[in-house]
C-alpha cells in the first residue's frame, strides 16, 4: 500500500483558505438576480464623475470634519489610557517593583471583556446609556482601543526579559530609574509605530459608527447609499480616500524616520507632546463645528435584569445555531480575507496587475463593511454567505496591503535564483518570495482572524445570522437580559479566538510575541 | 555554447563590468577568479540571464538570452554563493525546486503539499552524498556543508547543460570543498564521507561537462582548463591552465 504523507506547507497554507470564495460564491448563485444590476453599474460609472454641487460637496467636508476630528479625540485618549494599562499589564512591571506578577495577570483578565467587543457594540450600548451625544462615539473606539494598546504594549514589554533590568539594579538604580532606562529606548519605536496604525484604525471605527447614525461621514455614506445618489455617495468617498491616502503615506513616513532615527526617546517626547496638542485641537474642531462637547453628559444605566429574566432569555435564544454562525461568517471571511491576496499575487505577477491588486485593495479598505455589504444585497439576497464576502472583502484590502509591503521589504534574491533557472514568473513568486514571508502572514492572519470575529457584528443584520445580529436585534427591542448574556457569550467567544489564535502564531512562528507584520498593520 | 559579447554593467558607484567579450564551448571548465568585487557574481548573474547587462548581448547557443525564454535558462544551472534554498520547504521540496522549470503550476503546488518524484529527489541526494532519509528533513537541521550539497542535488535535478558556480567552496572544510569540486568537475559522485563513488548510482544523474567556477583558491586552477582573470570590471586574464603565469594571478588580487 503506498502510504502518502501530506504535509502542506506555509505557503500553500496561506493559499488554501482562498477555497472559501468558492463556497460563498456556490451559496449566493441561488440569490443572485440581476434586479440590481442597473444600480451597481450606476454605482461604479459614478466613481468618475461624482457630484461636485456646493450643497453635497460642503455636506460631505462636514462630515469627513467630524469623522477625522472624533477619530484623533479617541485615538489621542485611548493611546494615553492604553499606555498606562499596558504598564499596570506587564508582569515586568510588578516584578521590578513588588516582585509579584498577580496584578498584571489581574490587568490582562480584566482587559480582556473591553477588547472582545467590537466598537460598534459599544457604540450601540453607550446610544442608550448616554443618548445622542459626540461623546459616544468617541468613547466606543476610545474603550476597546485602550485595552488593544495595552495588550500590545504589555506583550511587548513581557518579551523584553528582565535581564537588563536586573542589571541595572544590581549597579544601584532605583526601580523607576531602571524601567526607563531598560524599557523606554527599546519599546519607544515599537508603541510609536503602533500608535500611527492605531489612528488609521479610529478613523475606519469612526467612518463605521457613523454609517450606524452616530455621525460624521459615515451617515452621509450611509443615507446616500439608501437612497442610490452614487454621485453623492462618491463625493464623500474620494474625500475619504484622499484622507486615507494621505494619512497611509504620513505613517509610512514616520515609521522610516523611526527607522532612521536613533534617538528614539527623543521622538517619543516628541509624539507625546504632539499627541496633547491634537487632542486638544480636535477637541476645540468638534466643538467649532456644532456639536456640543461641554454639556454634561447625562448618564442612564443599563437595567439591571432580574436571575428569572436571564434565565427566561437563554431559553428563548438558539445559541448553538448563533455560536456555530458566527464562527461560520467568521471562517468563510478569514478564508476570502487570507487567501485571495497571495493567490491574486501569483496568478498575476506581473507590474501592471500589482497595481490592479493594490488599487483594488485600496478601495476594499475605503467600503465600510456595512456599505460593502448594502452593495452586494443589491444583486444578491441577504444571506451568510453575503456577509462573508462584504466581511472579507474590506479586510482582504488590508491583508494584501500588509503582504505587499512584507514582500517589497524581502530580498528577492531566491525569487531571481529560480527564475534564472527556468521557473516561470508565477512559480518563482510561490517558491522564491511567498514561501519565506507565509510564516509571518500566517501568524498575522491568525490575529487577524481574531479581530473578524469580533467584527461579525457589523455585517450580522446582512447575513441575518449569528451573535451580533442577535445582539442588535435584542437592543432594537430593548430586551436587556438577552442583550448581558449575548455580550457575555461573544466576550467569550472572542476571548477563546484569541487564545486560539496565540496558539497558531506560536505554532507558525515559534513565538507567542506578536509578529512583527502585527505591530505594522492591526485594526 | 554561451558568448558574452560586448557587455558593460553600470553600478551605482561607477562600472562593474566593462567590455566583457567571452565564449564559453562545450566541455571547457574555466576558473573565474579575481579580488573581492572584481565583478566575478555580476558577470555570473549576467551570463545565467538574471542580470540584464546594460550594454551588449549574451547569447546561448547563437541566440540571444531571453529573459521569458524558460527552456533557455534550464539549460544554464547556477550554484549560488547564498545557495538561495527556500528554508520553508523540506530537502526534497527544494531538490524539487530544480526541475520547476519544466513543471506546471499545479506540479509546483503539488509539491507544496507533499514532494513530488521523491525517489528522483533521493538519488540526486545520495549523488550528492547526503542520506535518502533526509529526504523529508527541514533545512534547518542540516549543517552547512549538507545545505551546500542540497543546492548541488537541486542543480542534479535542473540537469543543466553548463553549471555557473558563485564561489561554491568558500564556506566549506577543506575534505569537503576537494569532495564539491569533484563533484563539478563531473570527476565522480560523492558518498556519505565526501570520497568519490561510482556504484551504479543512475547515468542519469550526472554533472554537465561544462562549468564556470569563481573562486579564491588559486592552488586549485590546475584542475581547470582555461582561467579567466577579472579586475575591476575587466577581463585582464583569459588563458590555458597550462603554463599559467603566476605573476599575472598575484596582481590580479593586488589592489586596484
Amino acid at each position: 500500500m503506498i502510504r502518502i504523507r501530506l504535509n502542506p506547507t506555509p505557503p500553500l497554507l496561506s493559499l488554501l483558505p482562498a477555497l472559501a470564495l468558492v463556497v460563498v460564491l456556490m451559496a449566493m448563485v441561488p440569490g443572485f438576480h440581476s434586479g440590481g444590476l442597473q444600480a451597481l453599474i450606476a454605482f461604479i460609472s459614478a466613481s468618475i464623475h461624482p457630484s461636485m454641487d456646493p450643497l453635497v460637496v460642503s455636506s460631505a467636508w462636514r462630515g469627513l470634519q467630524i469623522t477625522m476630528a472624533t477619530a484623533l479625540l479617541s485615538w489621542v485618549v485611548s493611546s494615553f489610557i492604553g499606555v498606562v494599562l499596558g504598564l499596570a499589564s506587564a508582569t515586568l512591571i510588578w516584578r521590578t517593583f513588588i516582585g509579584k506578577s498577580w496584578p498584571a495577570i489581574f490587568f490582562r483578565r480584566l482587559l480582556a471583556f473591553p477588547r472582545a467587543v467590537h466598537e460598534l457594540l459599544w457604540g450601540l450600548l453607550l446610544l442608550q446609556m448616554l443618548g445622542l451625544s459626540p461623546w459616544v462615539a468617541i468613547l466606543a473606539i476610545t474603550i476597546p482601543y485602550s485595552a488593544l494598546v495595552a495588550r500590545v504594549l504589555s506583550d511587548q514589554l513581557d518579551t523584553l526579559g528582565e535581564r537588563p533590568l536586573i542589571a541595572l539594579r544590581q549597579s544601584g538604580a532605583k526601580p523607576i530609574q531602571a524601567l526607563t532606562t531598560a524599557i523606554i529606548p527599546p519599546m519607544a519605536p515599537v508603541l510609536m509605530s503602533y500608535c500611527g496604525y492605531r489612528l488609521e484604525c479610529a478613523l475606519r471605527g469612526a467612518t463605521l459608527l457613523g454609517v450606524f447614525g452616530l455621525g460624521g461621514l459615515g451617515t452621509d455614506l450611509q443615507l446616500t447609499l439608501q437612497s442610490l445618489q452614487f454621485e453623492e455617495l462618491w463625493t464623500a468617498l474620494w474625500m475619504l480616500a484622499s484622507v486615507m491616502i494621505i494619512l497611509e503615506q504620513l505613517m509610512s513616513w514616520w515609521r522610516q524616520r523611526l527607522k532612521s532615527s536613533g534617538a528614539a526617546p527623543r521622538e517619543l517626547l516628541v509624539s507625546v507632546c504632539l499627541m496633547l496638542i491634537l487632542g486638544i485641537c480636535s477637541l476645540i474642531w468638534l466643538q467649532s463645528l456644532d456639536l456640543d462637547m461641554t454639556s454634561s453628559i447625562r448618564w442612564h444605566p443599563l437595567p439591571l435584569p432580574t436571575v428569572s429574566e436571564l434565565i427566561t432569555a437563554s431559553h428563548e435564544l438558539h445559541w448553538l445555531q448563533l455560536i456555530v454562525n458566527t464562527l461560520l461568517l467568521t471562517l468563510l471571511a478569514a478564508g476570502i480575507a487570507i487567501g485571495l491576496p497571495p493567490l491574486g499575487m501569483m496568478l498575476w505577477p506581473s507590474q501592471l496587475g500589482r497595481s490592479i491588486q493594490s488599487l483594488l485593495w485600496g478601495l476594499l479598505r475605503l467600503i465600510p463593511t456595512p456599505l460593502a455589504a448594502l452593495l452586494l444585497l443589491l444583486n444578491c439576497e441577504p444571506s451568510l454567505a453575503v456577509a462573508a464576502l462584504a466581511l472579507g472583502a474590506h479586510n482582504l484590502g488590508v491583508m494584501g496591503r500588509l503582504l505587499k509591503e512584507a514582500l517589497d521589504q524581502q530580498s528577492d534574491s531566491c525569487y531571481q535564483a529560480l527564475k534564472a533557472s527556468g521557473a516561470g514568473d508565477r512559480i518563482a513568486w510561490l517558491y522564491g518570495s511567498l514561501s519565506a514571508q507565509s510564516p509571518g502572514y500566517l501568524a498575522y492572519s491568525a490575529y487577524r482572524a481574531d479581530v473578524m470575529l469580533r467584527e461579525t457584528a457589523v455585517v450580522g443584520m446582512v447575513g441575518g445570522a449569528g451573535l451580533g445580529w442577535q445582539l442588535i436585534e435584542s437592543l432594537s427591542s430593548f430586551n436587556w437580559a438577552q442583550v448581558y448574556l449575548l455580550i457575555g457569550v461573544y466576550a467569550m467567544l472572542t476571548m477563546f479566538g484569541e487564545v486560539l489564535s496565540d496558539h497558531c502564531r506560536q505554532l507558525w512562528t515559534g513565538s507567542r510575541k506578536k509578529p512583527a507584520m502585527a505591530l505594522v498593520l492591526q485594526s | 555554447m554561451l558568448e558574452l559579447k560586448g557587455v558593460h554593467l553600470h553600478g551605482p558607484r561607477g562600472d562593474r563590468l566593462r567590455n566583457i567579450d567571452l565564449i564559453i564551448k562545450p566541455g571547457e571548465r574555466i576558473a573565474l577568479i579575481g579580488s573581492s568585487g572584481a565583478g566575478k557574481s555580476s558577470l555570473l548573474a549576467i551570463a545565467n540571464g538574471s542580470l540584464l547587462p546594460s550594454s551588449g548581448t549574451v547569447l546561448w547557443r547563437g541566440r540571444s538570452l531571453n529573459r521569458r525564454h524558460h527552456s533557455q535558462k534550464q539549460a544554464i544551472g547556477t550554484l549560488w554563493q547564498d545557495l538561495c534554498l527556500v528554508e520553508e520547504l523540506n530537502v526534497a521540496q527544494n531538490v524539487n525546486a530544480g526541475a520547476l522549470g519544466k513543471r506546471s503550476l499545479l506540479w509546483a503546488l503539488a509539491n507544496l503539499l507533499a514532494p513530488i518524484e521523491i525517489n528522483r529527489c533521493r538519488e540526486c541526494l545520495e549523488a550528492v552524498g547526503l542520506p535518502a532519509n533526509l529526504a523529508r528533513a527541514s533545512l534547518s537541521e542540516l549543517s552547512g556543508g549538507q545545505r551546500q550539497r542540497v543546492a548541488l542535488a537541486r542543480l542534479l535535478r535542473q540537469k543543466p547543460e553548463i553549471v555557473l558556480a558563485d564561489e561554491p567552496l568558500s564556506s566549506l572544510d577543506p575534505p569537503l570543498a576537494e569532495a564539491v569540486l569533484n563533484l563539478l568537475l563531473n570527476s565522480g559522485l560523492l558518498q556519505n564521507n565526501g570520497l568519490l563513488q561510482n556504484n551504479g548510482l543512475p547515468s542519469t544523474i550526472s554533472m554537465p561537462k561544462t562549468l564556470l567556477m569563481s573562486l579564491h583558491q588559486t592552488n586549485l586552477i590546475d584542475r581547470f582548463d582555461r582561467v579567466i582573470g577579472l579586475r575591476s570590471g575587466q577581463l585582464v586574464v583569459d588563458q590555458s591552465t597550462d603554463g599559467l603565469d603566476q605573476a599575472a594571478l598575484e596582481w590580479l588580487y593586488q589592489s586596484a
